[in-house]
């Protein structure tokens, strides 16, 4: 198979860590001089920039949490003047400060060089053309493949929100090769060429690459048969790139990590202990070429286990499992990311409803499909024309902030509820 | 080819270099920029053999030369082009080239062909050939430092602020010819104050500040990088949002 950086990608191992081993030197000098942050969890912690001599010794130094970020709210985590930054970024559907993230030119062409990777590494070359099907205005990483299709040559279709049928039919009408998309969107594809009496092998499609929510081996099966495609996961953390992390290769053996940018730790989620080779736990990454935004051990809270066997595909790049379980509330409905403290949020600000509530979820080929709120509303907010207005309200509340449409359910006082599914 | 990693010198109380990595693969022009008092100087003697470590490794071509001697270094094909007293002034340009040989114990007739060859790269040397090295000009002591260094046949090549005190259009002359021996086949690992130049002619390059690497990317790419016209140009910023 080929490979995008064969000489990065299948560096010998011991090569690999010395090349890390100096790319950490470098991005602690830079973290420790420029983001005060870093500078006052060294202090804190007793810690001088010289104690981290290898990689060994990262564990020394504490975890970066998605709370530190919205605490260094807008700035505060950059470790370049913003003349050095050419995008600023920030994720949706987040609660409490927001948070956002600069990339320098140098930072993107590497984000961009890792999809490539990802791309080749899946057989994707410049004669495919790439349809994607993500939501160019929720998911920033839809953009992305654009960048790394365009760097191999391969052709774009950015099909972005339009509807199933007319997927189908660019598919049909352009020879898309490529379907790049959430899972459930996959699916929600399969249902509709069914409806339409549409068979896969009046498609073009060879490949497809999936991601932005957690989705079984059982699912990969349904898509691969109903579009007549080899499935393949991708990986990314919105904090850091989403996608580039990570992402499987032909073997389908685990995604493979790009360690010569990001370096891998996993953790007990409980006790912050570094976890050995093969054993479950979160999976914690440092960057260490990232410019504007450099993140040390930043905690993903994405369950999984880490494989440095060789890999039929000739990568020797770690192997991650298939991340389907968080360490946090987090949910992920139709690639969109939910906190439940984003609920609470947004439930704490509408007069008369709260703060009980609970949440169901309807899954769908075992993704999460739908979601439904159940809220406690107070007795007089329950009368007539009230109710249907509050109702509304809660609604499009709720909407706006996840970006998600969500049934909303309420129930008079705080007697326990129990929500049936949707 | 060359391979530093994690070295820590000091000058009597003082440290000089902390836990500095580096690598120079073969074919690149590699730079080090970096102010005054940096540690570059003092990073490339510690390569050379000339400056103890007080910790860490330095591998070229496979093999550890951390505990070597200066000679044996250079026998390796790793040659340092020094900053100051680059050439021994009393002795004739001439003697100088030979000198550069010293190590190779070549015979009579191979080492005027290879002293031919540098006086094709640099003309003038062979004007200057039975003067005493001493009253060259900075340039021609410069060019006459370079080809002393060729006459050990280098592998890598490590150049000390190759520029500095020369008129500007003998340097622009100067880096030239590093990017000229460099596609004849050496290896470079440049130290330079004149950041722009040395970043335009290089492959990559690592920014150093106070004993530390605190940057490193494509040479191309640095020359517009705030921290480095920061570091060299003292544009600083008081905000991180200005812009």
């Amino acid at each position: 198979m080929a490979l995008f950086s064969p000489e990065t990608e299948t560096m010998n191992r011991c090569e690999l860590l010395d090349l890390q081993n100096e790319r950490l030197g470098i991005l602690i000098n830079h973290a420790y001089a420029n983001v005060r942050f870093y500078r006052n969890q060294f202090d804190a912690a007793g810690l001088n920039p010289d104690d981290i001599k290898t990689l060994d010794d990262l564990k020394k130094i504490p975890f970066t949490t998605r709370e530190d970020l919205m605490d260094n709210y807008p700035y505060g985590m950059f470790a370049v003047p913003l003349r050095d930054v050419v995008r600023l970024q920030f994720p949706l559907g987040h609660y409490g400060n927001p948070i956002v993230i600069g990339y320098t030119r140098e930072d993107l062409k590497i984000w961009r060089e890792l999809v490539a990777r990802i791309m080749v590494g899946v057989g994707i070359t410049e004669h495919d053309i790439i349809q994607v099907a993500f939501n160019y205005g929720l998911f920033m990483g839809a953009f992305r493949f654009n960048q790394g299709a365009e760097l191999i040559g391969a052709a774009v279709v950015p099909a972005s929100i339009a509807p199933a049928d007319v997927q189908i039919r660019i598919m049909r009408d352009f020879r898309s090769t490529v379907l790049v998309s959430t899972p459930s969107f996959a699916l929600h594809i399969i249902e509709t060429m069914r409806t339409q009496g549409i068979d896969p092998k009046e498609l073009s499609l060879k490949i497809g690459l999936f991601g932005a929510e957690p989705w079984p081996e059982s699912a990969r099966g349904i898509i691969e048969e109903g579009l007549g495609i080899k499935a393949y996961d991708i990986y990314g953390v919105t904090e850091l790139i989403e996608p580039g992390i990570s992402g499987e290769c032909t073997e389908k053996a685990g995604l493979h990590i790009f360690e010569d940018h990001f370096f891998p730790e996993i953790i007990d989620p409980v006790t912050g202990q570094p976890l050995i080779e093969g054993e479950e736990g979160e999976l914690v990454l440092t960057s260490l070429t990232t410019s504007a935004y450099p993140l040390l051990r930043y905690r993903t809270h994405d369950r999984t286990a880490l494989c440095t066997k060789p890999c039929a595909c000739g990568r020797t790049l770690v192997r991650m499992n298939r991340t389907f379980k968080r360490t946090d509330q987090m949910i992920s409905v139709r690639g969109i990311n939910v906190f439940p403290e984003m609920i609470a949020e947004v439930l704490s600000g509408i007069e008369g409803i709260g703060p009980e509530y609970s949440l169901a979820i309807n899954q769908h080929a075992g993704m999460n499909d739908k979601l439904k709120i159940c809220v406690e509303a107070s007795p007089e907010s329950m009368h007539g024309e009230n109710e249907a207005a509050l109702h509304e309200k809660v609604q499009s509340a709720l909407r706006k902030a996840l970006g998600l449409r969500v049934q909303v359910e309420m129930k008079k006082g705080s007697s326990l509820f129990l929500v049936d599914m949707v | 080819m060359l391979k530093i990693k994690n070295i820590n010198a000091v000058y009597g109380k003082i440290q000089i270099l902390h836990r500095t990595s580096l690598h120079v693969r073969e074919g690149e022009i590699v730079s080090l920029i970096g102010a005054n008092g940096a540690g570059k100087t003092t990073l490339l003697n510690a390569i050379s053999g000339l400056h103890p470590l007080e910790s860490g490794g330095i591998l070229f071509l496979d093999r550890e030369i951390q505990d070597m001697k200066p000679d044996r270094i250079v026998g390796m094909g790793l040659i340092q082009v020094p900053e100051t007293d680059k050439i021994f002034a009393p002795l004739t340009v001439l003697e100088n080239l030979e000198l550069g040989a010293y190590l190779r114990r070549l015979d009579r007739h191979v080492l005027k062909t290879e002293i031919e060859q540098v006086f094709s790269l640099f003309p003038i040397l062979r004007d200057r050939g039975g003067r005493a090295a001493g009253t060259l000009s900075g340039g021609e002591r410069q060019m006459l430092a370079f080809g002393r260094a060729l006459m050990g046949k280098p592998k890598l090549l490590l150049l000390d602020e190759p520029s500095l005190g020369l008129a500007p259009v003998i340097v622009s002359e100067m880096f030239r010819i590093i990017e000229s021996l460099n596609k004849m086949g050496t290896t470079i690992l440049l130290v330079e104050q004149n950041a722009r130049e040395a970043l335009r002619i290089s492959n990559r390059a690592y920014v150093m500040e106070t004993g530390r690497i605190i940057l490193t990317g494509a040479g191309v790419e640095l020359l517009n990088n705030e921290e480095v016209k920061r570091a060299f140009l003292g544009t600083d910023y008081k905000e991180k949002w200005e812009r």
